[in-house]
């Protein structure tokens, strides 16, 4: 009996002394149960979290297998009463000394990380702010001149291998911002600021998301976090920062004129054009984010005029108001004109 | 006048009415210990700032060593009390006065222990985060 456990355990016991077989089994589990972006991380702070987990997770896992196998132990194997000695050690040892120790050991590892996941940033601030239900983006200049502050919306970028300071705000209500891939959440309350720091490991398109109840359209609030290379951040920053393209074709310009008569910029801003009010999103470089509606449809063609027609018929209480009125091809050259704010 | 039975019972009571005290001690200096070092904690970042904080350690570090001293010292008085190491006994059912005394001492022992532990887990996270924030 005892000889066959060691036998089956041994191969076990040798792959985990080899890491790649680790990182294996973890991934294994991690696409088998779907455990999604906090899993899979991409960032200093997930990837503490992520490991953290594990270790829990597998040390839970150990420790309820031996409990299982002294259990069956006792009452199958052996089913004798135990010495005085014996029961003693199993309580005041199991039930006491070895939790006592574990959890020390646990708290002794774990306090120090906390620090670490509060440190702050080394470059750039991006101030976020929640809104009913969407995300206003500030890249802050790095002076601290608020007149260069890059205004953008629903979409974050960072640059990969930077600490980038995050400022958090809300407009009415608690929002929470959370990049599982990135980080933990934290909290975003009117009248407060908060603060956290994302460090990217990796570059790629991570899901963020509210993850505080906000109100109806909880559930459509969320964005897409471009992680990019510095140079191609840089350059991407540069061009945000431009005022939007002129119209190119006659579409656009059609587009360009239903947007001001329509009366879009009361509460969008199209930097370079009279359209200047903060009330919704900044439009300026809406054609070339990945997603329409605080990361909930695709931008594309289709679900840009559904959403001009009547934004909240796809998103509950959205506060953008139905343009059903609008003809076909007003639609259709809004549309244009959408797409071309690149 | 009081029976010489009724006197008897009482200064078993007066006896008694000491390791009730002994039986709180433990929990209470926990309780002391970590609403002080809370608190402290608490203004010390919000009025002082990051500056102050090496004092604050030393200021837990003291008072935690002397939580856990007096802790200590109440460990041992209930110990003696449960009396294990010249019975070995664990079950206090008795309505006697010894059972009486030694399952209160038991029970003193034990949540002094308690308290120790949690007295210690309390003053941790003072030796390993350093910053206010
Ligand atoms: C009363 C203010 C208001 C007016 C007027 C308005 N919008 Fe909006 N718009 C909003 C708000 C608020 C949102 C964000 C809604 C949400 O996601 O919850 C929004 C979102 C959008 C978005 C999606 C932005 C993104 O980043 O996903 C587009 C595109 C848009 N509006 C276009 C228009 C056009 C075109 C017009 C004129 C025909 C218009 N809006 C008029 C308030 C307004
Ligand atoms: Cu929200």
């Amino acid at each position: 009996m005892r000889a066959a456990v060691v036998a089956a355990l041994l191969p076990w016991l040798s792959a985990c002394s080899a890491p790649s077989y680790l990182g294996e089994f973890t991934e294994g589990v991690t696409a088998l149960f779907d455990l999604g972006d906090v899993m899979r991380p991409a960032g200093r702070e997930a990837e503490q979290i992520a490991q953290l987990a594990w270790v829990l997770f597998i040390g839970a896992a150990i420790l309820w297998l031996l409990v299982m196998a002294l259990f069956v132990y006792i009452t199958k194997q052996n089913p004798r009463p135990l010495s005085r000695r014996w029961a003693e050690a199993l309580i005041i040892g199991g039930g006491g000394i070895f939790p006592v120790i574990v959890l020390g050991i646990l708290l002794v590892w774990t306090l120090p990380l906390m620090p670490a996941q509060r440190m702050p940033g080394d470059g750039l601030t991006i101030r976020v702010t929640g809104k009913q239900w969407w995300w206003k983006v500030e890249y802050l200049d790095a002076n601290g001149d608020e007149a260069n502050t890059v205004v953008s919306a629903n979409e974050i970028r960072l640059p990969k291998g930077r600490r980038t300071e995050i400022v958090l705000a809300a407009d009415r209500v608690i929002h929470s911002f959370w990049i599982p891939a990135l980080a933990g959440k934290t909290d975003m309350i009117p009248g407060q600021t908060t603060r956290m720091a994302l460090e990217p490991t990796k570059t790629g398109t991570f899901r963020g998301v509210c993850a505080e109840f906000c109100g109806e359209s909880h559930a459509l609030m969320a964005f897409d976090a471009v992680v990019l290379e510095e140079p191609a951040f840089k350059a991407w920053l540069a061009a945000e920062r431009e005022p939007a393209d002129a119209p190119r074709t006659a579409a656009e310009r059609r587009g360009a004129e239903v947007f001001l008569t329509q009366g879009c910029g009361a509460c969008h801003a199209v930097r370079g054009t009279p359209a200047q009010a903060q009330i919704g999103p900044d439009l300026t470089h809406f054609g070339s984010r990945l997603t329409l509606g605080a990361g909930s449809f695709d931008n594309r063609s289709a679900e840009r005029q559904s959403w001009v027609a009547h934004a909240a018929a796809m998103k509950p209480g959205a506060r953008m108001p139905a343009y059903a009125s609008l003809s076909d091809e007003d639609l259709a050259a809004l549309d244009r004109y959408l797409e071309g704010l690149k | 006048m009081n029976s010489p039975q009724q006197d008897e019972e009482r200064r078993t009571f007066r006896e008694e009415a000491s390791s009730l005290w002994l039986i709180t001690l433990g929990p209470a200096l926990w309780a002391v210990h970590f609403t002080v070092v809370y608190a402290a904690t608490a203004v010390v970042c919000a009025k002082l700032g990051t500056a102050y904080l090496p004092y604050l350690r030393l200021g837990i570090a003291a008072l935690t060593l002397i939580a856990v001293g007096a802790i200590a010292v109440i460990a041992w008085r209930s110990w003696r009390q449960w009396n294990y190491m010249t019975n070995q006994e664990y079950s206090h059912g008795q309505p006697t006065g010894e059972h009486r005394h030694e399952f209160l001492g038991h029970a003193a022992f034990l949540l002094a222990v308690l308290a120790a532990i949690a007295t210690l887990y309390t003053a941790l996270p003072a030796v390993f985060i350093a910053g206010c924030g």
